[in-house]
């Protein structure tokens, strides 16, 4: 099954291509670039630790961490390790795991059939023994204790465990050095073989490529999956937050802060085209244009580093502030202070023209890049949607909604502050 | 592959210039104040560009100035400090969505370059016509904000501080934001005279890429910088030590989990365009890539570590190794690193282990004509080196590197600096 998908505004269209082994295939050959952009994902990310397939009785737990620790592993296979064969193709290669997502990835500018049957081959093929996995174990142990000294990495995932009682998007994506010591080559298979199913995955690519090139290296490698039910395990997530505040000591200059708000999570497709009204509000609360943001900076509260972010997409949605600060709690009194008195004024018409404007520019900006148009090609369909819409929302966004927005998810009550600084 | 460089002469020693590529969506103006590092005046010239981001004497309050970039589609107005070699790079810039993007038909590519000139060119001025005090005493505090802040991310800080070690005295060494004594003397009075002096001796290169015009862009900076007196340096890069005499150690204690550890070499290099790119092959085969020795070795077969990593300054020519490890890892690391080092200089390399990483190489090479930014920054640092060599040229280059240069490039690399960053005794106990 094959269907272009247009935008008029762009003027370009990419093809969404149903394949016979269940794999989605989304094609944007862009004329011009020198490199193409693949990216291969499974919607599997740390979020999901329970889940139970077909008619199982009961939810299986699996450690935190153990999708990013898969996506390590399978990078290597009984012929040695994936890195090694894309080194022929001159492709640059590399992988992440995010709350709901796994995806590897390379980009190339030449020997582009050759990079995509190697990573055709490197997801189809999971190889894992004990010996491979403790190995694993030592590797990933660095990478989390370089992310514990991240000041910037921290403040966020304190954000995250304030906000959050039971969602696990509220633990580090890495998972911890003991959670991963309970992983062993059993539990990654049975990850594997319930979400590296194609049925629940998708290929992007972008740039300079022949679409034919990957259908056929699709039809000569990949088989058809089985269907597969797949049920996430649902954590019952209150509304409320779990801390208001939370202060980790760690060694920086200035107090670092992230101020966040938890939102009303919806389907995954309300999520990500909500989000888009978030990050207008963000920018009428908080941007550099409003009357907050002036206010702080000529208080010497904050400075340049002061950014705002709206994260939404399975079963969250939440919008923060960051930055660097003398008097982080401060800055949180006045972001609710602020944030109250539009809520009662309401949104001028200027205010929402001009945050409206610089939203869809960014949005635009997203459609300039090889790596960033397959991000978003894979982003938009798993909420279900085609990517141009997310664009076409950003266009057509109503003040009327995103008053009605602004009640669900900038609730002060469900706010908190997270905080790393100097012990004093 | 992409499109020339087109680079004109607008004023003494005041460049213009512009690649045009229509594949783009956006248009992206810099203007560079290059000049040389010093420690003295190193924090007083970072300063310049945050002030000039305050507002102009078009919109001179800072509210109006980010309601206009609003208006233009969230144009994107960014004030930049970089260093290249011994060069100081003041940068203010402007990115915005090309024209054919907007709602209502508004020429946003021309009316970002009139404001990229009026910020930089047309400042703000007090009733003492210098600049205003709260700009400046904020602006000051973000120099020291940030000058303390290289503490955060600790791998960047143990590259800086070996760095400072191996290069004590010297130009490359100063940091780009200089040093919390030197910013603590900032006033109005002396920022006003930063900003006239780079105005005045600084080279400036102006570099619009993107897919629109750069006619209107051309224009407005030719008129404002003509009839300005100009007594300008020209460049010239620092010449570093080519070879370590002694190794020196240094160890600092940190409240941290991991220990990291970086090893500065030099590389027996001074400007030899073949050598350089024979050491940049080395580099990549050494540790540059996720097949290098040092991925393979110290982190695949030996577990040390989540990255060790191998780089290659151009601009300086020194050579840095770094890798996040236990405590007591530390001289196993080490050894390894140098084992690895041996290896190559012995030739115990294959010829497709060289063939692999000139193809990583040059494939990265091709990616940068994919970006804005990464076009931008290839051709300020071709300028900066005063040669213009595009990114095709570059792979021939790359592909000439024979087996035997790269063997001749390690021989030539002595160890200089080992700098270790590690926890306190009773972390290390405890973790």
């Amino acid at each position: 099954m094959r269907k272009v998908i247009k935008s008029k505004r762009l003027n370009e269209a990419y093809t969404k291509i149903t394949h016979s082994s269940g794999l989605t295939i989304l094609l944007y050959p862009m004329t011009g670039f020198s490199s193409a952009y693949a990216l291969f994902a499974t919607k599997y990310g740390s979020v999901d630790t329970r889940f139970k397939t077909g008619d199982d009785d009961g939810f299986t737990d699996v450690p935190a961490g153990i999708a990013h620790f898969l996506e390590h592993k399978m990078f290597e296979s009984e012929e040695g390790d994936a890195f090694s064969l894309y080194a022929r193709t001159g492709a640059s290669a590399n992988a992440y795991t995010s709350f709901d997502r796994t995806a590897y990835l390379f980009s190339c500018s030449e020997n582009f059939e050759q990079s995509i049957e190697i990573l055709m081959g490197l997801v189809m093929n999971p190889y894992f023994t004990a010996e491979t996995v403790h190995k694993e174990q030592g590797i990933i142990g660095q990478e989390i204790k370089m992310y514990e000294d991240a000041p910037d990495w921290r403040v966020f995932f304190n954000l995250l465990g304030a906000l959050y009682h039971e969602n696990p998007v509220r633990i580090d994506i890495a998972g911890t050095v003991e959670s991963i010591a309970e992983i062993d080559a059993d539990l990654l298979y049975r990850c594997y073989n319930t979400f590296y199913n194609l049925n629940n995955m998708v290929l992007a690519v972008a740039g300079n490529f022949e679409p034919d090139t990957v259908l056929k290296a699709a039809d000569k490698l990949l088989k058809p999956a089985p269907q597969i039910k797949i049920t996430r395990g649902v954590f019952e997530e209150p509304e409320t937050v779990r801390e208001t505040r939370v202060v980790q000591h760690l060694p920086v200059s200035l107090p670092m802060f992230q101020i966040g708000f938890k939102g009303k999570a919806g389907t995954e497709y309300e999520n990500v085209t909500g989000q888009i009204l978030d990050e207008v509000l963000l920018e009428i609360i908080g941007g550099e244009a409003s009357p907050l943001y002036r206010r702080l900076y000529d208080e010497g509260l904050i400075n340049h580093t002061f950014s705002d972010e709206a994260l939404s997409s399975r079963d969250y949605s939440l919008c923060f502030f960051s930055g660097e600060s003398r008097d982080p709690d401060k800055v949180f009194d006045e972001i609710k202070k602020e944030i109250v008195k539009i809520q009662k004024s309401g949104i001028p018409q200027k205010t929402f023209d001009m945050a409206k404007k610089a939203v869809y520019g960014r949005y635009v900006g997203m459609y300039g890049k090889v790596d960033s148009i397959a991000g978003v090609m894979v982003a938009a369909h798993f909420a279900g949607m085609d990517m141009y819409s997310i664009l076409e929302a950003a266009a057509d966004i109503r003040k009327d909604e995103l008053e009605l927005r602004f009640k669900t998810n900038f609730d002060v009550s469900k706010s908190a502050i997270s905080i790393v600084m100097q012990e004093e | 592959m992409g499109k020339r460089l087109i680079r004109k002469e607008i004023g003494d020693k005041i460049h213009f210039s512009s690649i045009i590529d229509e594949k783009f969506k956006h248009n992206r103006l810099s203007v560079n104040f290059v000049t040389p590092l010093s420690r003295e005046t190193a924090s007083g010239n970072a300063v310049v560009p945050f002030i000039l981001r305050k507002g102009c004497r078009e919109y001179p309050d800072f509210t109006a100035l980010n309601e206009k970039l609003s208006e233009l589609y969230g144009a994107a107005l960014h004030a930049d400090v970089s260093k290249y070699s011994g060069y100081q790079v003041i940068e203010v810039s402007i990115r915005g969505i090309d024209d054919r993007f907007a709602l209502c038909g508004e020429d946003i590519t021309g009316a970002c370059a009139q404001l990229l000139a009026s910020v930089a060119l047309d400042p703000k001025l007090d009733e003492n016509g210098v600049f205003h005090k709260e700009d400046v005493e904020s602006e000051k505090q973000y120099i020291i904000d940030t000058i303390e802040s290289l503490i955060n991310e600790k791998r960047g800080y143990a590259i800086s501080q070996c760095m400072q070690f191996m290069c004590k005295g010297e130009p490359v060494a100063v940091r780009r934001y200089g040093y919390r004594a030197e910013a603590e003397k900032i006033t109005p009075e002396s920022a006003f005279q930063a900003y006239q002096m780079l105005l005045k001796t600084a080279a400036v290169e102006i570099i619009f890429t993107g897919s629109g015009s750069p006619v209107t862009a051309e224009k407005v900076f030719t008129e404002r910088f003509s009839g300005l007196e100009r007594d300008s340096f020209g460049y010239e890069l620092v010449k570093l030590r080519a070879k370590a005499d002694k190794v020196s150690e240094h160890t600092e204690t940190m409240e941290l989990s991991q220990s990291k550890l970086v090893m500065g070499m030099r590389t027996g290099l001074y400007e030899n365009l073949k050598q350089v790119n024979a050491a940049r092959i080395f580099t990549a085969l050494f540790g540059g890539t996720p097949f290098s020795k040092l991925f393979q070795n110290v982190r695949e077969r030996l577990s040390l570590c989540y990255y060790c990593a191998a780089r290659f300054d151009v601009a300086t020519k020194l050579l840095l190794v770094d890798s996040g490890i236990e405590y007591e890892n530390k001289q196993k690391a080490q050894d390894e690193i140098m084992a690895q080092l041996s290896a190559i200089q012995n030739g115990q390399f294959s010829d497709e282990e060289l063939t692999n990483t000139k193809l990583l190489v040059n494939n990265s090479i091709r990616a940068t004509t994919d970006s804005l930014a990464s076009i931008e920054g290839w051709y300020m640092a071709q300028i900066l080196r005063g040669q213009n060599i595009p990114p095709e040229d570059d792979v021939k280059n790359i592909d000439a590197v024979t087996r035997q240069d790269v063997i001749d490039a390690a021989k030539a690399v002595t160890l200089d600096t080992v700098y270790f960053l590690t926890g306190t005794a009773e972390e290390r106990q405890g973790g």
